[in-house]
């Protein structure tokens, strides 16, 4: 698992850069998504991340630090690829598990076996293999007893423990975390520390977004810091930590 | 590397996509159906209670001049069609708000967010068929060979609902005005396409005009099966070169704009 032993890159981040609209509710014409994406910036947008690159080989486990705003969740989304860059390229060879609204493909009116498969396929795993899986996921999210209850009528502990439980399980080489650990009780949110460690004990890379230092520590030997949008910093995740916080003192004097 | 993870065999990207298009398309009939009793009787009953009122008021009030007779089943081989293609475009217009949490969770290719609709609401339609057949055969309907030409109207019919799917469903995330537009513009094309009354019943001024609209060629092909003198082979292969414009203006509209859909929602 050293970061320097693998071949080929899983993700490559190649000279990314995604500028966002600054007011949301601004007007838009027709010409504005028509003409092609370029480098020339508009007023009112702002680059949320600009000329980013790196690569990450397979068994990395990444931590991404930053203030709020500095495009640490645009970087996961643009990893995930559920959001497109308008400047270079991100390139993720084999799937990826996102751990990013984890909640947001369950429907209300469906029981939990059927979100299970709803889920899970959508993440692109076959029927078979969720047969076989059904259980496992099932017994960690530690709700067996409401298979077939509606998703709607679960409390809201379950419904995240039961989502968890579904991703996690996805058989794909790239793991994508961003702070969804801060939910469920302090029981549950032990149990996904050690699901995360037997991933990366199997050889995935993780790529984990989060504020909490003891969190990042604990998975991750390289860090990314991010500021207004610049990759500022690449390297040992020690490094990382403490350039962002002689940058961003913790507590303010006075 | 567990072996777990290397042996597992990816699958072509054209086998992700249909098995992806198949879980959203049959979840959305899951949901329909499980949430109310009548389901099925539900997507029926829509067309039929339509076809009771306009088969009052022409056949019962105005004693109509338009149509066929049976009018009931002139009436119901168009409207069926009609609530595919109504269903599925005002659908589309909340293709990607409805979905938003889950659009920005999956990387699944994002024109399935609009083929699902056109999928769940055509297999409405088929299942709506063997209604069509009752009244026909209540309504002694002869059935001619040109029914042959249904599975032809259904592949245009696709390809129209896809491609105007594609330009409404990103376009709307950007003009919400643009749902309100297009719920009008739908009742205006119920009446401007032959469903009430057939092409021939078009003052001849019209009839080009009217082989612009696509559902004129589709509709006509549908009627074929009872009324052999609605299909227009004028009608037909314009419609269908319409169908194909659509589709790849749809297909432009929607790759030049996913990238900003994305931002957005």
């Amino acid at each position: 698992m050293t970061p320097t032993s693998g071949p080929e890159p899983v993700i490559r981040v190649d000279g990314v850069g995604i500028r966002f609209r600054r007011n949301r509710r601004g007007r838009r014409s027709f010409k504005d998504f028509f003409s092609d994406s370029s480098r020339r910036s508009r007023p009112g947008e702002f680059w949320a991340l600009r000329d980013v690159s790196f690569e990450v080989r397979p068994g990395e486990a990444i931590g991404v630090v930053g203030r709020n705003g500095q495009g640490k969740s645009t970087l996961l989304k643009l990893v995930a690829e559920v959001i497109l860059p308008d400047t270079g390229s991100v390139t993720v060879s084999g799937g990826v598990a996102p751990l990013i609204e984890i909640t947001g493909g369950f429907v209300a009116d469906l029981t939990v076996r059927e979100n299970v498969y709803l889920t899970a396929g959508l993440h692109g795993m076959r029927r078979h293999e969720i047969d076989e899986r059904f259980d496992e996921i099932v017994d960690f999210a530690e709700i067996s007893a409401f298979v077939d209850t509606p998703y709607k009528h679960l409390s809201s502990g379950m419904k995240v423990r039961i989502a968890f439980a579904v991703i996690s399980r996805l058989e794909e080489p790239v793991i994508l975390v961003d702070e969804v650990l801060a939910v469920g009780d302090k029981a549950f949110r032990e149990k996904c520390y050690a699901r995360i460690e037997q991933m990366l004990a199997d050889g995935r890379t993780l790529f984990l977004v989060s504020h909490n230092e003891r969190d990042l520590k604990r998975f991750c030997a390289r860090g990314l810091y991010l500021d207004k949008g610049e990759l500022v910093f690449d390297g040992p995740l020690d490094e990382a930590l403490a350039r962002y916080s002689s940058d961003h003192p913790p507590r303010p004097a006075a | 590397m567990s072996t777990a993870l290397a042996d597992r065999p990816r699958r072509t990207g054209a086998a992700r996509y249909r098995q992806t298009l198949w879980l959203l398309t049959s979840r959305d009939l899951k949901v329909r159906y499980s949430t109310s009793a009548l389901g099925y009787v539900w997507s029926i009953l829509d067309p039929l209670v339509m076809a009771g009122i306009y088969y009052f008021v022409f056949q019962v009030v105005f004693k109509r001049s338009v149509g066929e007779d049976p009018y009931i089943v002139f009436l119901l081989s168009g409207l069926l069609p009609w609530m595919w293609f109504n269903g599925a475009v005002s659908d589309s217009t909340r293709a990607f708000i409805r979905e938003a949490k889950l659009v920005r969770s999956t990387k699944i290719p994002r024109t399935i967010w609009v083929f699902r609709l056109v999928g769940s609401k055509g297999i409405e339609f088929a299942l709506s068929l063997p209604v069509l057949a009752l009244f026909a055969v209540v309504g002694r309907a002869e059935l001619h060979w040109q029914v042959v030409f249904l599975p032809v109207a259904m592949v245009m019919q696709t390809v129209l609902v896809a491609g105007v799917g594609l330009v409404v469903a990103p376009l709307v995330v950007f003009f919400r005005d643009l749902e309100r537009a297009t719920k009008l513009a739908l009742r205006f094309l119920f009446y401007a396409s032959p469903i009430i009354y057939g092409t021939q019943d078009l003052p001849d001024e019209l009839h080009l005009l009217a082989a612009f609209n696509p559902l004129s060629g589709i509709f006509g092909l549908y009627r074929a099966a009872f009324f052999p003198e609605q299909l227009d082979l004028l009608e037909v292969l314009v419609g269908a070169g319409m169908c194909v414009v659509l589709l790849v203006i749809g297909l432009g509209v929607f790759r030049a704009s996913e990238r900003a859909v994305l931002k957005e929602i």
